[in-house]
């Protein structure tokens, strides 16, 4: 790709030359000039951005090292809050439940995704059939909470239908006991979230060239060997992007469970990002949550780019 | 997340009163989102008699609610009037000395009838007062008489053994005795058990002099599980509304503020013929009197509000009988004021009855408990309740939270 393109650069410099070297002409100047320009066109852009995203951040770094409580003046405690955070009882079980979330929610929605893609593709009715999928879609997490928590609470609907179908499960308190309650919101997430994976598959789908996949049917593909072979290393591009954002979306796993739940009983089911909000705001201790803030955005700064890495390096490979 | 709460708290801050002095309109910042039409029936009222109007503006969730009063008192940009807890969260809101002192308001308040004594201690740090209260409420049980009538019970207990063999009765005839939620109110039964059985123990658990694993709190726990194996609580998962349980008399019993009052109204029931209240009597024989949890929430101003005079004269003016009784009788509730008669005959009995010579008032467990431990012992209260048997792991974790934060307060 680039070797065609290098020349076509070079001939467009080539006929920029001359205007650059016209009589009178300053160049250096005129690409300072420029260059203020393109500093002021960026600058209201640039300062809404550290306004808005790396000031809180820096605050919450430098927050995560004091002892806060919202009232009086921050207290330096250096990593005092980052010992209690790994010393903390209840860390076993939130990461425990937050490594659920990820694996949970980067196969269910992305599989299902992908299967409600590869069946509907091409047929007639297809977007009828995709539809039901997409509508959950429109809920917000906390709304899906509501719906769900209403849904899954002890006598509720999930129990009424289990139990009208002679299913087992009727008489199990879903939300009440570990492991049912991650279990069952994460049923809850798939079920709002595997519409609009769907929709992005489509969209990959659709972008793949028709030369190899008719090239692969008159060698004789077909079914799941022509999907296997050809689909799947051609929609590579599409699905790191959609595990990727599922990646993200799980590790800061949030609004469902606290609607839901609030993370219990007992914090049974609490997510990092629940123990977060439980000591910043509930505890009203705002040094120890920002800890658990930065420790958070770390290991998903941390896994999202090692995954984007790994991805990369893969795709390189076969490149 | 933090990140963009801590954003928005800022521009929240930012955004904040843009007044001036000499106001006619006085926002007031509240954690009951639910209670504006009542806040504006005040306002109305206010400003036709003082000439200061109320713009309420309610919140419905406590967390984001505090986030938003700490954040201003950062700022310049003050609120108005807010309301607060009374504890550990008014004595750490006092200690930043940004509230205003309603000494005089509390003394003249005291001297007409107004306010009564025995909720001054509550307001009052380093013998001065701050805040005025806002509304008052004592927890007393709520019982639904046709349950009632059905199992054979014609008046409620009178001493825990009553109360337990009414609750038996009732559970014979299909009802779930006591209503019970392990989500924010997990602690109302640990609360009512402990008062019954040790007032003493409650309040040194409160101020860090005993601990959650004394042998006192144990035995709580284990009269609490042998309740919940006796079959005596409704579901603790239910997301059903206490007040609809109680209407359809699916639950007999609730105990909660006298605030359920308004609920138990606004679902169509009616106080006296539907419904009654009784105080809960003592577990223990013991003590000499009755142990009652109330809350009350406090009304402040800080002394660097907009206008400060503004605020002082609404105040005045709030805890009159005359506001107060549009106060109390709009929401269906009990007034702090004593002068204030309230048109609902069933709570006004249980009210005298809750302030009585034969009553001691103790502060509700939520208010008198600092915010670290009491969210640990919320999350550990729902865990019991899920699994009653894990009453010593959950007694433990408490504990644990009570040693981190009383080592540093």
């Amino acid at each position: 790709m680039s070797a065609p393109g290098a020349p076509a650069v070079a001939a467009a410099g080539a006929r920029q030359a001359p205007g650059a070297t016209a009589p009178g002409a300053r160049p250096g100047r005129r690409r300072g000039r420029g260059n203020w320009t393109a500093i002021g066109f960026l600058s209201p852009a640039a300062l809404v951005v550290a306004l808005l995203l790396y000031l809180p951040f820096l605050y919450t770094v430098v927050l995560s090292f004091t002892k806060y409580d919202g009232l009086s003046s921050p207290q330096w405690v250096a990593l005092d809050n980052f010992r209690k955070f790994f010393s903390d009882p209840a860390l076993g079980s939130s990461v425990r439940n937050t490594l659920m979330w990820v694996v949970g929610t980067t196969v269910l929605p992305v599989g299902l995704g992908l299967l409600i893609a590869l069946l509907s593709f091409g047929i007639r009715g297809g977007s009828g059939f995709r539809l039901p999928f997409m509508l959950p879609y429109a809920l917000s997490g906390a709304g899906l909470g509501v719906i769900w928590g209403f849904i899954l609470q002890d006598g509720g609907a999930a129990n009424d239908v289990l139990g009208a179908l002679h299913l087992p499960g009727a008489h199990t308190d879903f939300l009440q006991h570990w492991p049912y309650n991650t279990i069952s919101m994460i049923v809850a997430w798939t079920w709002q979230q595997t519409g609009v994976n769907a929709l992005l598959f489509m969209v990959g789908l659709q972008s793949i060239p028709k030369e190899p996949l008719e090239a692969a049917r008159l060698d004789g593909a077909g079914g799941f060997r022509l999907f296997r072979s050809i689909t799947w290393p051609l929609l590579a591009p599409l699905t790191t992007v959609v595990v990727g954002l599922a990646l993200v979306a799980s590790l800061k796993t949030f609004d469902i469970v606290w609607v839901t739940t609030q993370g219990g009983p007992g914090r049974s089911s609490e997510t990092l990002a629940v123990t977060m909000y439980r000591d910043a705001f509930v505890s009203g201790d705002y040094g120890y949550g920002s800890a658990v803030a930065l420790v958070l955005t770390l290991t998903t700064a941390a896994v999202t780019l090692a995954y984007l890495r790994r991805q990369v390096k893969t795709r390189e490979g076969l490149g | 997340m933090t990140l963009v709460a801590t954003a928005a708290l800022a521009l929240t801050a930012c955004g904040g009163n843009s007044g001036s002095a000499n106001k006619s309109e006085l926002k007031l910042y509240n954690d009951k989102g639910a209670w504006k039409p009542f806040f504006q029936q005040l306002g109305t009222m206010s400003k036709s008699q003082i000439g200061l109007s109320v713009n309420p503006v309610g919140y419905t969730d406590e967390n984001t609610y505090q986030a938003f009063i700490k954040a201003s008192l950062r700022t310049p940009n003050k609120p108005d009037l807010f309301t607060w807890a009374t504890g550990g969260q008014l004595q750490d809101l006092i200690s930043t000395k940004q509230v205003a002192d309603t000494s005089s308001i509390w003394s003249d308040g005291i001297d007409k009838g107004y306010l009564p004594k025995n909720l001054e201690p509550y307001f009052t740090f380093d013998s001065k007062q701050y805040c005025v209260p806002l509304n008052v409420a004592y927890w007393v049980m709520f019982y639904n008489k046709k349950d009632f009538a059905a199992a054979g019970i014609t008046t409620p207990p009178t001493d825990w053994n009553g109360l337990m063999a009414d609750a038996a009765a009732l559970k014979a005839k299909g009802f779930a005795p006591f209503y019970q939620t392990s989500i924010l109110f997990s602690f109302v039964w640990f609360q009512q058990l402990l008062i019954g059985t040790d007032p003493d123990l409650y309040n040194r658990l409160a101020t860090g002099k005993a601990k959650y694993t004394d042998p006192g709190v144990v035995a709580v726990m284990q009269r609490w599980k042998s309740m919940i194996d006796q079959g005596l609580f409704a579901d603790p998962g239910s997301k059903e509304q206490p007040a609809d349980q109680m209407k359809s008399g699916k639950t007999a019993m609730t105990l909660l503020g006298t605030w359920f009052n308004t609920s138990l109204v606004q679902a169509g029931m009616k106080s006296d013929s539907d419904y009654g209240m009784f105080v809960v009597p003592n577990v223990t024989t013991g003590a000499s009197k009755t142990q009652v949890a109330f809350e009350s929430g406090p009304l402040c101003s800080l002394a660097k509000a907009p206008d400060p005079a503004a605020n002082t004269k609404f105040m005045k003016w709030w805890i009159q009988p005359d506001a107060q009784s549009t106060w109390a009788n709009s929401r269906k509730d009990v007034s702090a004021n004593p002068k204030v008669t309230i048109d609902d005959p069933a709570l006004n009995t249980v009210a005298q009855a809750a302030t009585g010579d034969q009553v001691t008032l103790d502060n509700r467990y939520f208010d008198a408990t600092p915010a670290p431990i009491l969210t640990a012992a919320l999350d550990a209260f729902s865990g019991f309740l899920a699994d009653p048997s894990s009453y010593q792991k959950q007694l433990q974790t408490i504990q644990q939270a009570a040693d981190e934060y009383w080592k540093s307060n």
